[in-house]
């Protein structure tokens, strides 16, 4: 007997549990539209729009967490109410019962689906056995539907009610409420529900041992479940055939109603096993993707350092070939000037040579010229062939002053390239210093029989240098008393000037010189030459200082000649401009 | 009109004889010839003179300089100056440079030169530049004397010496008390350059150096000067006189 006693025991506890499954599957539609309305009235309640989402979704895990934000930073009684609510239903779902008793708990007595959460504690407590306090809670409700009518079940209500009544062994009033419960459901037609109802009368009978009154229900369970498609209730229903077949000793049957239990069973654990697998594989394919997506991370951190080390070492690279190519052209560069100067610098020394042998040829000639004239001179004083002396001396003090004037250019010239002359540049009347000059040559052109005209304009004054000046007149004079011929005229004159300039122009009728020469004179470049004629030698360094002394008092030079017939060389000098 | 006194200060005595022998050759009166720094100071001191002629070198050192440095201490007896060289260093000159008024000579030179650089002398020291060589000026006009360029010689004459001048077109007649001469100078060009304290202006065309002034007929216009000079006197001018204490 104590077998049997625990045996319904566990068959009343198989039957609770679709009990309520099929509540809450029932029960939402109404609660269903009244969240939704709340969830649209809340709109920027995000929190509490997804928590409702997911309740509706049974997405219990989500509907906890996502109701707890909700009520973190929320202070709307109502919607508090309902998030308590979500959480208590889901605690419920994860069999999390003390959880769930709490949440309901919490919620307000204003909760406008309070006799929900009374059918929910009921349910609980009928879970926990405790029947006293389930009844309690089924009764209220009762009470509440009496009251209004609710879109609950009344039948699962009674049928609750009947189950605390069994459990609490007052079999009459249970009898009474299972009885009408079964009525409610018969007449909407809820198959499961009726299954559960009859195997629970059949309890009811088989505990009071009325085995006649209990064997038809468990008969009329065992086959609507063959019907029905819960797995749970044929299996309940076939255990109970096979407890009663049992009793009955009639124990072939009992053992082919075991069997089909054990077969319901074992789907029902298949289902529960390919759930768990299936729940294993995701876990383990989410593990799996959770790896791939680590190495992949890891691979594209790597990546990333590989690309950064990349760009670094090209940049370092470009800079480093930036560098070098900056260097080398440099050094092309230098190289390039050090070579051009050097060419420069090879040019001077041969024109510095040259100049040097024409001048020492040039000193060395005088010089011998003057010993053998003045041999000469002494043999002529011994004889005292004294016609033959004038004509000595004469020759004499030619040589001489060629020989000063070599001196004194090549001097001023080395103080010219030092830049150790004084220079200073003033106003000076041009006629005077040309009379100076000329008056050292005026017997040198007497000699050579040549007629010197000096129409200088009294009225130019210059802006230059006196010593410089000088010595350009001096030198151009001289090359045009060199270069003429016996009975020659040279003259000295100004053109009319310009408004900067005054133009001194010094004109021979000697031999003159063809385009070339005028050129290569004009050129800046350091000019050496032996001229054509034998007779005058020049180191062309007179007109080199010519050009330079020109050139520093901001003047020009400037030849006009044709051969054969003379030369105008015209000098450009600054005027001196305070001076009207 | 006198000759110019130049003091030579030269220690070779080749180049100073032929130096005496130009200036002596050009009318040029030679006070003196130092051959060192002592006696060239002493003969400044001693005699009047109008230009030096200062070698820089003497006895190898630059004392021609200090000469020159000497005299620009005291600006009242400073004379005009020209250096004598034969080196154009520039470390020289430009210690030279300092002596204002400032000429030189670079050796060799001939007549001309020398001559050129004594009238350049004058015309920088007294700050009337191009003067001899222009056409229209041949007069330099200092505190004490009139510097004259006459057939390419320079002469002088005292101002105190004048008696009244005379302007005749471009031309002044100078009269003295003892000779009568023609410079080549503008009237207002003279006036500005004479110390006006000295000489005042009685008519377009005169003159008069006050201090020569003997008697004034304002009646007659007439000024009479030292030597009988009888000078016009103009209503224009006729001011002047309020100048003098007249004694009625």
């Amino acid at each position: 007997m104590i077998k049997i006693r625990s045996f319904t025991y566990l068959i009343l506890f198989f039957v609770s549990l679709p009990l309520f499954s099929q509540e809450s599957q029932h029960v939402v539609s109404l609660i269903d539209t009244e969240v939704k309305a709340k969830s649209l009235q809340f709109k920027e309640r995000v929190n509490f729009d997804k928590a409702q989402t997911f309740f509706r979704e049974s997405n219990w895990d989500s509907t906890l967490v996502y109701s707890m934000k909700e009520m973190s930073n929320s202070k709307n009684i109502e919607l508090i109410d309902y998030c308590h609510y979500f959480r208590g239903i889901s605690f419920q779902e994860k069999k999390l019962l003390d959880e769930s008793k709490k949440e309901f708990g919490k919620i307000s007595q204003s909760f406008r689906f309070l006799f929900k959460v009374k059918m929910k504690l009921g349910e609980i407590a009928l879970d926990q056995k405790e029947f006293k306090k389930a009844l309690k809670y089924f009764q209220q409700v009762e009470k509440a539907s009496k009251i209004a009518s609710h879109d609950m079940k009344k039948s699962t209500v009674i049928h609750n009610i009947g189950l605390c009544y069994l459990h609490l062994e007052k079999f009459d009033k249970a009898e009474k409420y299972l009885f009408e419960s079964v009525k409610l459901q018969e007449i909407q037609k809820d198959t499961l529900m009726i299954i559960s109802s009859y195997m629970d009368i059949a309890n009811l009978y088989y505990t009071q041992y009325k085995d006649a009154q209990a064997i038809p229900y468990f008969q009329k369970a065992y086959f609507l479940s063959k019907k029905a498609n819960s797995f749970n209730l044929k299996k309940t229903a076939a255990m109970n055939m096979a407890v009663v077949e049992e009793n009955r000793k009639n124990l072939s049957l009992a053992l082919a109603y075991r069997k089909e239990y054990e077969i319901w069973k074992d789907s029902l654990n298949d289902q529960n096993k390919v759930w768990a697998i299936a729940d294993l594989e995701k876990k383990f394919a989410i593990k799996q993707k959770q790896k791939e997506v680590d190495v992949l991370a890891a691979e594209n951190k790597a990546k990333i350092a590989e690309r950064n080390g990349f760009i670094l070492s090209s940049v370092l690279l470009f800079v480093l070939f930036g560098t070098g190519v900056y260097f080398y052209r440099q050094k092309i560069k230098s190289s390039k000037i050090i070579l051009a100067q050097k060419n420069e610098l090879d040019q001077l020394n041969a024109t510095k040579d040259k100049l040097f042998s024409i001048v020492s040829h040039d000193l060395r000639s005088s010089v011998n010229a003057l010993k053998t004239s003045n041999g000469k001179l002494m043999e002529n004083l011994e004889n005292k062939n004294f016609t033959e002396l004038d004509v000595l001396l004469h020759n004499n003090s030619t040589i001489a002053n060629g020989a000063y004037n070599l001196l004194d250019n090549l001097l001023n010239w080395a103080l010219l390239q030092t830049k150790q002359a004084y220079f200073y540049q003033e106003s000076l009347h041009l006629a005077s210093i040309v009379q100076h000059v000329e008056y050292n040559y005026k017997p040198l052109m007497l000699n050579k029989n040549l007629h010197y005209k000096n129409n200088v304009s009294a009225t130019d004054y210059v802006f230059a240098d006196m010593d410089s000046l000088k010595i350009m007149i001096r030198n151009l004079l001289d090359n045009a008393i060199k270069f003429s011929k016996e009975n020659g005229t040279i003259s000295i004159y100004t053109r009319p000037s310009s408004e900067d300039f005054c133009f001194l122009v010094i004109e021979d009728t000697g031999s003159g010189m063809n385009d070339s020469t005028k050129e290569e004179l004009l050129k800046d470049t350091v000019l050496l030459s032996k001229k054509k004629d034998d007779e005058a030698i020049g180191t062309g360094l007179g007109m080199q200082l010519c050009k330079s002394l020109i050139r520093k008092n901001g003047g020009k030079l400037d030849i006009e000649s044709e051969e054969n017939v003379g030369t105008k060389i015209i000098i450009a000098l600054q005027k001196f401009k305070n001076h009207g | 009109m006198d000759n110019i006194n130049v003091l030579i200060i030269e220690d070779t005595p080749v180049e100073s004889d032929a130096l005496v022998k130009v200036l002596t050759e050009n009318n040029y009166n030679v006070v003196g010839v130092a051959a060192n720094y002592n006696d060239a100071l002493k003969l400044f001191y001693q005699n009047t003179v109008d230009i030096v002629i200062i070698d820089v070198f003497l006895d190898g050192k630059p004392d021609g300089i200090t000469f020159a440095e000497t005299i620009n201490i005291v600006p009242n007896g400073l004379k005009p100056f020209v250096f004598l060289t034969s080196s154009k260093d520039r470390q020289i000159f430009e210690r030279a440079k300092l002596t204002k008024p400032f000429s030189f000579l670079l050796k060799p030179f001939n007549e001309l030169e020398i001559l050129y650089a004594l009238e350049m002398a004058v015309e920088k020291f007294y700050g009337q530049a191009n003067v001899f060589h222009s056409e229209d000026q041949n007069t330099v006009v200092s505190n004490d004397s009139l510097f004259i360029k006459k057939n390419k010689v320079l002469k002088k004459v005292q101002v105190e010496d004048i008696v009244y001048i005379e302007v005749e077109d471009r031309y002044c007649n100078i009269i003295t008390e003892v000779e009568k001469f023609v410079i080549l100078i503008s009237l207002t060009k003279i006036i500005q350059l004479l110390d006006a304290t000295k000489f005042c202006q009685t008519h377009r065309n005169y003159i008069v150096n006050i201090s020569k002034i003997e008697e004034i007929i304002v009646n007659d216009n007439l000024v009479i000067l030292k030597g009988n000079h009888k000078v016009t006197l103009s209503d224009k001018y006729k001011d002047f006189v309020k100048n003098f204490r007249i004694l009625r």
